[in-house]
């Protein structure tokens, strides 16, 4: 389950669709500078450098983490795919500390893709201007319109299975597979929401609903956020990383970045990264971070040389600051008949309600809920930590488990200067100083999230639930830190993720976020990694790219 | 989910009378008859009855995986195994002229008619019910509301067979109209149904597979053609509509082929028989296309008779 060593070398990479199977992979050495270098290999980097290697780049990509064979290396057990997740030294503070894991990290080849619950969402078309349009945050440099196609290629490259008609948003090209079936812990959703006359929908995801390759129909085993040992799951693994190396990247597993070296005319050279026990340098024309939002300002703070003191792109002062994550208050209920919530993904309906609805608020932003499946560990987990319960009380009320059924949101959270990610003096096991994060909730925050849990539970009594109670800790998706924006002294890079200060070093994955929105941000940062290759495409064919 | 009351009552009463026919059909079983004057038809219509047992075949082996999927959850559910397998030991019975009655098989054939019609009402009534109501996702994956239907569409082809054997004259009639025609647009209706219902689940497939489109291109046109056929002026021969029914016939014997090849796409593959054949593409629905096709000929038969026996009248 542990493959500690690295995989993906010697001219052949693992082959995610068999057992013990190699795929061929290109091998570039390390002193010939290659054309992009990327750093992460998860939503932002994979796809990045599947689209810029089938652009005709030459492109290596480093991993932190291992490279798995999802069918012999994913167990049905939840103890064992605990290694899944970025679980190295980090600190957390201020008065809403989050709790780094599961729900926000992941370390391996395809990165948090590996465990994500598979949603697909779009981002509000007005999100993209949120300051003007919504009052709130800040604008995006780009607008929905500029995206839209390339959410249209990430649906399609993940073959979304989504309803024939989603109820939100603009009009849209139907999703590429119809959606699954609707399980019972989605069904409460749906009977609650026609209660209340919101409208409600089987959530788009990216787990195929037939047939696609090599890749099997779902078989609703429900370890979704775990690895998917069947492969129905498209994730960064199985779809953008096998592309990626037809197309001749090179994908270095167990490979931990440490450093980009500048060059005294203020270049990105290369990056210093630690692999088999030894620190290495790949030269390269083009650097590219994509580690998320912890990772991204670690490694541009880590590397402060003369040239650049506080850290690399951040003359503004920007890098680490703004930092945004999905507020996750939960709201439970108990049900007469069996749930077994457990069964198929574990977010099969959605309500984005309150993302499209300005009215009747006391708060600016939205959230999405969608229902819930957790799987028993995690239950225990959830049981023990919020509601305190041990001993008998956690047996018998984990006794309640398939007639459980619940909804958390996906609740935006405001982007402030305070919550943000630093450097810690505490070093890890690399010699690298390791990452504070820092977070609060603001008022807005706290107001948004008392009334997601007013409205889910009002929803969960109308589906017939009783016994409701309700958690606040939890919180998803870090997004934000490295904002792109219009102006180089408020943003850190512009639309197309290229530094202000740096014209070499690129940064495409969540980091980039200048808001969070209401919904899961995996789609988002594929789409604007699929953008962003596409406009680099087409600066290297005006000659704008910078040449190391 | 359990089956509420009502609908499990509804259920239990539909269950009943199938078994109270099926008993009262064997109790009533006679020695068969030699018929007191050859039918005309006797021994032709055993091209109909090979359809209503071929339909039968697939609605049997069809409800029976999709309702054994469904754990049976409501009584009614055993009904179509039942019926569906008398349809198909009588339509046997026939063409083997096996000592089964006459009237008994004429009550399998109108069970069958019946608790189609039934199946219809649940299978409907299974959508509705849905958080949703009529929607895409509900007919996904509601109750099939097409697949009740062939089991009437076998019963009624079971009883025109015996209606034809039983008829002395040279050209038959149904319903007062030429027998060849109506079967022939009964026939292309069926189609039709066949037609829409594969393309709802073939578009819940998304298409993943370009044959898929196969059975949407290919029997449109044939009841294109049967439909022209019962009501274009009588022709004694239909070398294009027969030969594209055979084509038809063919598609729905590859369908098999085909949806076991996405049996073996599924997770596990064949090896993993025992989950991948319940929810894997159903083997036993392709079939139903030759079934028709088979009917279609038989009416072809019809309609080629009749015109022959035209002429032999000076017409």
């Amino acid at each position: 389950m542990s493959p500690e060593t690295p995989r993906a070398k010697d001219g052949r990479a693992p082959d995610v669709f068999s057992r013990g199977g190699w795929t061929p992979m290109r091998d570039y050495a390390l002193s010939e500078p290659v054309d992009f270098l990327i750093v992460g290999a998860g939503a932002g980097g994979a796809t990045l450098g599947c689209r810029l290697a089938e652009n005709g780049f030459s492109v290596v990509i480093l991993e932190a983490g291992p490279f798995w064979r999802p069918l012999e290396d994913f167990a049905s057990d939840e103890l064992a795919q605990q290694t899944l997740f970025w679980t190295d030294d980090r600190l957390i503070a201020g008065d809403d500390p989050i709790a780094l894991g599961g729900n926000n990290s992941g370390r391996g080849v395809g990165g948090s893709t590996v465990h994500y619950s598979m949603i697909a969402l779009r981002f509000r078309p007005e999100w993209f201007k949120c300051r003007s349009q919504l009052g709130y945050g800040f604008d995006w440099p780009i607008t929905y319109d500029d995206l839209a196609p390339y959410y249209e290629e990430a649906e399609e490259a993940l073959k979304v299975a989504g309803p024939v008609n989603y109820p939100w948003g603009p009009p849209r090209r139907r999703y590429p597979y119809r959606p699954h079936e609707v399980n019972a812990a989605g069904l409460v959703l749906a009977r609650g929401a026609e209660k209340l006359g919101v409208g409600w929908a089987a959530t788009p995801l990216t787990t195929v609903s037939a047939p696609r390759g090599k890749s099997p129909p779902c078989v609703y085993r429900g370890f979704c956020n775990y690895g998917c040992s069947t492969n129905a799951k498209q994730s960064a693994l199985t779809v953008w990383i096998p592309r990626a190396l037809r197309a001749g990247a090179q994908v270095r597993d167990l490979a931990m970045a440490g450093r980009i070296d500048i060059d005294p005319r203020g270049r990105a050279t290369g990056v210093e990264y630690f692999r088999e026990g030894a620190w290495r340098f790949q030269h390269a024309r083009n650097v590219v971070v994509a580690g998320y939002a912890i990772e991204t300002p670690r490694l541009l703070l880590n590397s402060a040389c003369p040239l650049f003191p506080k850290g690399l792109a951040n003359s503004s002062g920007l890098v680490g600051t703004h930092l945004t994550t999905h507020a996750g208050p939960g709201a439970w209920a108990t049900f007469d008949e069996a749930i077994r919530w457990y069964k198929g993904p574990p977010n099969m309906a959605v309500t984005e309600h309150w993302n499209y609805t300005d009215q009747g608020k006391d708060f600016v932003g939205g959230y999405a809920f969608m229902s819930q499946g957790p799987l028993p560990m995690a239950w225990a987990q959830t049981l023990a930590t919020t509601r305190g319960l041990w001993g008998a009380a956690l047996r018998d009320e984990m006794r309640k488990y398939n007639h459980m059924a619940g909804f958390v949101p996906v609740g935006e959270t405001e982007p402030r200067a305070q919550n943000c990610v630093t450097l810690a003096d505490d070093v890890d096991q690399y010699g690298l100083r390791i990452p504070k994060v820092i977070f609060s909730y603001s008022e807005n925050d706290k107001r948004l999230q008392r009334h997601a849990v007013a409205f889910m539970s009002e929803m969960l009594a109308a589906a017939g639930g009783y016994d409701i109670w309700t958690n606040f800790k939890d919180t998803s998706h870090l997004l934000g830190t490295c904002r792109m924006g219009d102006d180089p002294t408020t943003s850190v890079v512009d639309a197309d993720g290229r530094s202000w200060d740096i014209p070499n070093l690129w940064i495409c994955d969540g980091s980039l976020f200048p808001t969070c929105g209401g919904v899961n941000p995996s789609l988002t940062i594929q789409a604007l990694a699929c953008r962003i290759a596409d406009r680099i495409s087409r600066l290297a064919a005006t000659g704008s790219l910078a040449s190391a | 989910m359990r089956t509420k009351p009502l609908p499990a009552l509804a259920g239990g009463v539909v269950l009943g009378a199938v078994v109270g026919v099926v008993m009262r059909a064997v109790t009533e079983a006679q020695p068969s008859e030699k018929p007191a004057t050859r039918s005309y038809h006797a021994d032709k219509p055993t091209g109909l009855s090979g359809a209503a047992a071929l339909l039968a075949a697939s609605v049997l082996a069809d409800s029976a995986l999709e309702h054994y999927r469904g754990s049976f959850e409501n009584p009614a559910m055993v009904a179509p195994l039942i019926s569906s397998a008398l349809t198909l030991g009588s339509s046997a019975g026939r063409i083997f002229s096996l000592s089964r009655t006459r009237p008994s098989r004429q009550k399998a054939f109108v069970l069958s008619i019946a608790v189609g019609a039934a199946g219809l009402g649940f299978h409907i009534y299974n959508v509705f019910k849905r958080p949703g109501g009529l929607s895409w996702l509900n007919l996904f994956y509601g109750a099939p509301v097409g697949a009740p239907a062939a089991l009437s569409i076998s019963g009624w082809l079971g009883l025109a067979a015996e209606r034809l054997a039983a008829q002395a004259a040279p050209a038959p009639r149904f319903f007062g109209l030429p027998a060849g025609r109506v079967l022939a647009a009964f026939t292309s209706l069926a189609l039709i149904g066949d037609v829409a219902e594969v393309a709802l689940f073939h578009f819940r497939g998304a298409f993943q597979n370009p044959f898929m489109y196969a059975p949407l291109a290919l029997p449109p046109i044939a009841a294109g053609l049967l439909a022209k056929a019962a009501v274009a002026p009588i022709a004694k021969t239909h070398l294009l509509t027969r030969a594209w029914l055979w084509t038809t016939f063919l598609l729905g014997m590859a369908g098999t082929g085909f949806h076991a090849y996405g049996v073996s796409r599924a997770m596990g593959g064949w090896r993993n028989w025992s989950q991948n054949l319940i929810d894997g593409p159903p083997l036993p629905a392709p079939p139903s296309f030759s079934a028709l096709s088979v009917a279609g000929l038989a009416a072809l038969s019809l309609i080629e008779r009749e015109a022959h026996a035209g002429d032999r009248q000076g017409r």
